[in-house]
């Protein structure tokens, strides 16, 4: 479970002002909201990438900020993070940029045959060749494939809970549908607890169990996604229409 | 304790560590709103902007210092817990060091014949030319070879690591590894300080033996001074010392160029424009550095 408590967070100006919010045990939660409305900053919060102004967050119960000196690295150590624009490491290989995403510590006692292991399973679960892209550098990759690989090097040290920030950003129709089942499958198949921030509505109103939307650094909704597409609130109602009317346009595009 | 004394000196930028990351710009709105409301005086508003700048460039100033004291501090850390990979370091060894011997050479053989040419024309018929070899001996040992390697390297290793630091903050790289459990000072920050404090020494010993040789070269060639002659005028006036404060002169300089430049890096923001714009402020930076330990080199060491 994660649970945020009176977030607070400005960078000269407010961003998000005191966001209370509990995603449960295995759920798969989507958080939405126009850019700039701090959703990447809570993500962040969640592994102390950012700390907040005031408040906490709590894993398993556990304080991030305030808990044990170490209570951070633990906390990094349960939970993978896959980025925006994926932030592989532009001078390793694939194959080390998915085996830094095995603890510092489990690596060292490992054979280096087992860690190869590990990341040619991890790619295989993100539909990636190993073969193919092993020993290829991420400027070799494709957009979606370095996406992919960001997924890989999330999941390869067995997190308990998974962070996407706008995993599909950038990506096209056909790239983003995949990119979504597959974070469908893998939370289903990882039995991990997600949070997904994106932009894509309806993709995200598909494969999420809660969703809730952040405006003005509050948290404006929180509920399942049948109640936020049948929601009274304008503001949310525009981006259910917006969202309707984008998917529509590209499911026409797709069929031209 | 040291660490919280540099936390507190940089608590006003950015800090390294996202848990310190607890910061207010209260102080900054207040400042905002009382400059606002006194500008209406016209008599007080340019010693008010005067004081302004001055209180603005000195919190950048202990920001910086406060920083980067933090970050050698955690450099320190990280190596004393062995968490450095040696093999980064070594990496790094080769990097900045082996692949910067050409460029360090070229600039070397160009000062001492420089150093040896100007001599010449200062010396002649006044001054015996073997002084020449004292002239360019002690010209190259005691400024030329640290200080010229220094700010070639400035250009060769640090704009080279502020750039890749900078790319990596702005890509959210450095997020990842923090993100995988890993620092970022002991995986990337370390080697590259302790690489940079081996071989800048080590890059100034061979420019100080290039530089005396091409100098000899010139002053042979052009002057007609004997080997012979050229070394008995660099032993009439030699020290021992010179050759202990040129190594301090380029160890301290090790040190600063990497510290300050891997700094500048992590504080990078704003895209590839913030690259840009931090990796020449860094350069400025390191190249000021080094001229003002330069400066205070002789009035602590030399009688």
């Amino acid at each position: 479970m994660i649970r945020y408590r009176q977030i607070h967070k400005a960078f000269d100006e407010p961003v998000l002002s005191g966001v209370d919010l509990t995603v449960n045990e295995g759920e798969m939660f989507g958080l939405f909201g126009p850019s700039g409305t701090g959703k990447s900053v809570l993500l962040k919060t969640t592994i102390g990438l950012i700390a907040p102004d005031r408040g906490d967050v709590f894993l398993k119960g556990e304080s991030v900020f305030f808990g044990e000196s170490d209570a951070l690295e633990r906390v990094r150590r349960q939970v993978g993070y896959v980025f925006q624009h994926s932030a592989l490491f532009d001078s390793m290989t694939v194959f080390d940029n998915v085996c830094m995403g095995i603890p510092e510590k489990e690596l060292q006692d490992m054979p280096i045959r087992e860690a190869g292991k590990r990341a040619w399973e991890a790619l295989e679960i993100v539909n990636l060749d190993p073969r193919m892209v092993l020993s290829k550098l991420p400027a070799e990759l494709s957009g979606g494939m370095k996406k992919r690989v960001g997924i890989a090097r999330a999941i390869v040290g067995k997190p308990e809970m998974l962070l996407w920030d706008e995993p599909t950003t950038g990506l096209d129709p056909v790239n983003t549908a995949a990119v979504e089942r597959l974070i469908a499958r893998l939370s289903k198949e990882l039995e991990v607890t997600s949070i997904i921030v994106t932009h894509d509505i309806e993709g995200g109103l598909l494969i999420c169990d809660r969703v809730a939307m952040l405006t003005g650094g509050r948290l404006r909704f929180c509920g399942s996604p049948q109640d936020f597409r049948t929601s009274q609130d304008p503001v949310v109602q525009a981006f259910v229409n917006r969202a309707g009317a984008e998917a529509a346009l590209d499911n026409q595009l797709n069929v031209v | 304790m040291v660490e919280r004394c540099f936390v507190f000196l940089g608590w006003m930028g950015t800090p390294m560590d996202p848990r310190s990351n607890v910061e207010t710009r209260t102080s900054e709105v207040g400042l905002e709103a009382g400059r606002e409301s006194l500008e209406g005086n016209a008599f007080l508003r340019i010693p008010l902007r005067v004081v302004e700048k001055i209180g603005r460039t000195s919190r950048t100033v202990t920001e910086h210092a406060g920083q980067l004291g933090l970050l050698f501090w955690r450099v320190l850390v990280n190596l004393v817990q062995l968490k450095v990979s040696y093999k980064e370091i070594l990496n790094q060894i080769y990097v900045m060091g082996v692949q910067s011997i050409p460029i360090v050479i070229v600039t070397a053989v160009l000062a001492g014949i420089v150093t040896s040419q100007q001599g010449g024309y200062q010396f002649t018929a006044t001054i015996p030319l073997y002084v020449m070899g004292s002239i360019v001996v002690t010209s190259v040992v005691l400024e030329l070879a640290p200080v010229l390697t220094a700010i070639v390297l400035v250009g060769r290793v640090g704009a080279r690591i502020t750039a890749e630091l900078g790319t990596m903050e702005v890509s959210e790289q450095i997020d990842a590894f923090h993100s995988v459990g890993r620092d970022p000072i002991a995986a990337i920050a370390a080697p590259r300080i302790v690489a940079g404090f081996i071989v800048v020494p080590i890059l100034t010993g061979i420019a100080i033996i290039v530089g005396i040789y091409a100098g000899l070269a010139s002053a042979k060639y052009t002057l007609g001074i004997g080997t012979e002659a050229f070394f008995y005028g660099a032993r009439l006036f030699w020290h021992n010392w010179d050759l202990v404060y040129s190594f301090s002169k380029a160890t301290t300089f090790g040190l600063a160029i990497p510290l300050i430049s891997t700094h500048m890096g992590f504080r990078t923001t704003g895209g590839a424009a913030g690259v840009g714009k931090t990796t020449t402020a860094s350069v400025m930076f390191m190249t000021l550095t080094v001229l003002i330990l330069d400066a205070l080199f002789p009035p602590m060491f030399l009688d």
